[in-house]
């Protein structure tokens, strides 16, 4: 009878096209390669494979879920450079999800437009593309996201402050047992901030035990059926909040629609309902605080000094920045900041923003073991050297169109 | 054109188009220049060779049958076994790629080719008066063959085993077949003076017997200026080799470092594979050199051309390069060359500017000069255009020519 809050992100990085020595200084597009005149647009197939095989039929199906079971509601997060390849490869997937937010039940989160790591670097551009976020969600969705999370739920202490600032109700991360302790993750926490944001943490367990181990063989639990699944969450009690975050491709495309995802998502939600237990959404849970109706200051604190993510068996920061490699693309791309936007060159703007999204610097990552298996699949490349070496070459074309700026602007 | 014809059976390992190293196009420049001097020449090689070539006859030593075997598909799992060696993957490794399997492999190799190499050279024995073998792969075969059929053998020194692994912790079985061929070879030919002083000091060769022809460079093409519109806002700096100990490409990243303190547009182009790969890219990085150093690959054909002729500066900062023919192939393009003082081809470019390895202020301080300063930069280019007149292939073949003669002399 535990509380259920269910979030699914969607995002798709703009992955950056072979780029090298000769094609500098070329005015060339660094996410779409022409090939004797041709495009060739792997991120728009890539894109309209996920979506046939992800996007569409689980919308399709939360849609009908939605409207034969009322009480059903869930979350859903989708970075801007999401959906900018939504409108320009499938504009079906958008269609789909704005007749789900007409449904009221569901709920659209924030986050940063280009799914990057500026909270890390910038406070002023982590604001700029929470708003530029805002911004395109309000534009297609007619919708204001109350409730913050940060890419890859990325947190600190520091983090929460500047979401605190910018008027967020609340947000979503990690439940870390270095920082929780032993305390149950099934509970409101507040930042260690003043003043504190209510948080809601991820359920690891329960959350990985679908979107990872659900068609594994090896695993003991295989096969996980539905009712399996909701006999576990049986053992919960009423005032417990079972967080469950993970990515969308979850259905479809992590777990292929032979695994039997789907049929299993649908038979969750219905035996879910039949159990008595409750879906919830992040900002119905958070109102009460934001309307003080709460005391925000009375839920136990949640202490993180060192940034935190949902990301490998660490869920550290070392998935983007873990070695040289990495680091130094950080350090580049966020050098460039007061330059690039001082030129007032909107094309040079866009591409810095686009290079800066978390994925290109996960690409980068050597970890070994499974943790390395992990980003291997979600790679487009064939190793995080060609990764480095194509971030590298755009780094260096990025500079000299800066360099060209600013010769103009001394003149004026 | 001379009167007598020299008639010489050749023991080669790789010839173009399948090298990756310098041997290869060494062997392919002297052969034609030998054969428009009026020599008859048996070229052998370790694998089917099926380019088309008229200048001399190409002699596969290799079982015809056994190729035919390999082809017609043998079991898989006889690959896993390090006792065979499949006579198609024979085919497959030039000197860089053999130097690096296991020694067992290695001998295993170098002794079915020299068997092969002696049945070969029996039967053709009324065909040649000489045997001229190429680096220590070579050596065993010609050995055998020298024993059987009692022909003067001249021993070619391309590179060393104390050059390949300037640490002096190569492979002793490669170190002492060079240090056999040399003792029982009639003549030993040098690549540089700078070679012969290491056959002297480290192999104790007979001075007497070394005699030192210097490499020389085919005439190159020009690229047309539409060619090189590419990297155009950078002085551009290149280094071309294996990423091995023994090319120095650690200090070519040191360099960069030092220039781009000056020079913060100046790009170094790192072109080339090895082992060294990964560790350079993350010292790239760690030194905070990802917008400055690009890393290519390996390259071929005409993009190697292009990025030679686009360079504003070549630099070789080998630990100890026998010769270094890419060194001339960049002077002929017109680029200003920095060469290692442990090198063979400073011999050559006496125009070229010259520096030790490890002296990365003197490169740089070279490198600022040859970007700022157009007139230096014409001299030393000028200088080389001089130096390049005696650097041909002719020249090469007439003074082996001459060796031949007196070899031949010497006999009746």
């Amino acid at each position: 009878m535990a509380k259920l809050c269910l979030y699914f992100q969607l995002h798709q990085p703009y992955r950056l096209r072979p780029f090298s020595v000769f094609e500098l200084n070329q005015d060339l597009n660094y996410f779409i390669e022409h090939k004797n005149g041709q495009p060739k647009d792997e991120n728009a197939q890539i894109f309209r494979k996920v979506a046939q095989k992800s996007y569409i039929p689980m919308l399709s199906l939360l849609l009908d879920i939605a409207t034969t079971h009322p009480s059903f509601c869930f979350a859903l997060s989708c970075s801007g450079v999401f959906l900018e390849q939504a409108q320009a490869y499938q504009p079906e997937v958008i269609s789909l999800i704005q007749r789900l937010t007409e449904t009221g039940q569901v709920e659209l989160l924030a986050e940063t437009y280009y799914h990057s790591l500026a909270s890390l670097y910038s406070p002023v551009e982590f604001r700029r593309q929470v708003e530029q976020h805002e911004e395109l969600v309000q534009e297609l969705f007619g919708y204001t996201p109350k409730v913050f999370r940060n890419t890859e739920l990325i947190y600190a202490n520091f983090i929460a402050q500047q979401v605190e600032q910018m008027g967020y109700m609340g947000m979503l991360t990690e439940a870390v047992d270095r920082y929780l302790g032993g305390r149950p993750r099934t509970q409101l926490y507040r930042s260690y901030t003043q003043p504190p944001l209510p948080l809601l943490l991820k359920h690891a367990q329960l959350s990985d035990d679908v979107a990872f181990r659900f068609s594994n063989k090896a695993w003991e639990e295989h096969p996980l059926t539905a009712e399996k699944y909701v006999h576990w969450l049986n053992s919960y009690y009423a005032d417990e909040f079972i967080n469950l975050f993970m990515d969308f491709e979850t259905f479809g495309e992590h777990q292929w629609e032979d695994t039997g995802i789907f049929n299993f998502f649908r038979h969750f939600v219905d035996r879910s309902i039949q159990y008595d237990h409750h879906f919830v959404t992040p900002s119905t849970v958070l109102e009460p605080y934001a309307l003080a109706a709460k005391s925000t200051e009375s839920l136990p604190v949640y202490d993180v000094p060192d940034p935190i993510s949902w990301a490998d068996i660490d869920r550290d920061l070392t998935a983007w920045r873990g070695n040289s490699l990495q680091n130094d693309a950080l350090r580049l791309v966020y050098s460039m900041e007061a330059d690039v936007l001082k030129s007032g060159d909107a094309a040079l703007v866009s591409d810095w923003r686009r290079v800066q999204t978390s994925d290109h610097f996960y690409y980068m990552c050597v970890k070994w073991s499974a943790d390395g298996d992990v980003h291997k699949y979600f790679s487009p490349y064939d190793s995080p050297f060609e990764a480095y070496n194509r971030f590298s070459a755009v780094m260096i074309d990025l500079q000299d169109r800066i360099r060209q700026q600013q010769p103009a602007q001394t003149a004026d | 054109m001379r009167d007598t014809q020299h008639r010489v059976l050749m023991v080669g390992w790789e010839y173009p188009p399948h090298n990756s190293g310098g041997l290869g196009v060494a062997c392919e420049g002297l052969t034609h220049a030998l054969a428009d001097t009026n020599a008859n020449i048996f070229f052998t090689l370790p694998y089917r060779f099926s380019t088309a070539v008229t200048h001399m006859k190409v002699i596969t030593c290799q079982n015809p049958a056994e190729v035919e075997l390999a082809l017609a598909g043998r079991p898989p799992f006889l690959a896993y076994s390090p006792s065979v060696v499949s006579p198609a993957d024979f085919a497959l490794k030039d000197s860089i790629e053999l130097s690096a399997l296991p020694q067992s492999e290695i001998e295993q190799r170098v002794n079915y080719y020299a068997d092969q190499v002696l049945s070969a050279g029996k039967q053709l024995r009324q065909k040649y008066d000489l045997i001229h073998a190429h680096d220590w792969m070579a050596f065993p075969a010609a050995m055998k063959l020298q024993e059987k059929v009692k022909k003067p053998f001249i021993a070619h020194i391309h590179s060393t085993e104390m050059d390949r692994i300037p640490s002096g912790h190569g492979s002793h079985y490669i170190a002492h077949t060079e240090y056999l061929g040399m003792q029982r070879a009639d003549r030993v030919i040098a690549v540089s003076n700078f070679t012969k002083r290491i056959l002297i000091d480290k192999y104790h060769v007979d001075p007497k017997k070394i005699v030192v022809v210097h490499n020389g460079v085919t005439p190159a093409s020009k690229l047309v200026n539409d060619e090189l519109q590419f990297a155009t806002k950078r002085p551009m700096i290149v280094f071309m080799g294996r990423l091995t100990a023994q090319k120095g490409a650690e200090y070519f990243l040191q360099l960069a470092r030092a220039v781009v303190d000056q020079i913060p547009e100046a790009l170094f182009v790192v072109a080339g594979h090895g082992d060294q790969y990964h560790s350079l890219l993350f010292q790239s990085a760690y030194q905070q050199l990802s917008a400055s150093v690009l890393f290519t690959g390996f390259m071929r054909d005409h993009q190697r051309e292009a990025l030679l002729s686009r360079a504003d500066v070549f630099v070789m900062p080998s630990l100890s390069e026998p010769f270094g023919l890419v060194a001339l192939e960049a002077a002929q393009r017109e680029t200003p060359v920095i060469v290692s003082e442990n090198s063979g081809v400073k011999e050559m470019l006496t125009h070229s500017l010259k520096a030790d390895f490890w002296d990365v202020e003197k490169m740089a301080s070279y490198i600022t000069e040859l970007v700022t300063d157009p007139v230096f930069r014409a001299q030393v280019v000028t200088g080389q255009n001089e130096d390049l007149e005696h650097a041909t292939w002719q020249n090469a073949a007439d003074n082996v020519s001459k060796i031949y003669s007196k070899l031949l002399e010497k006999k009746s």
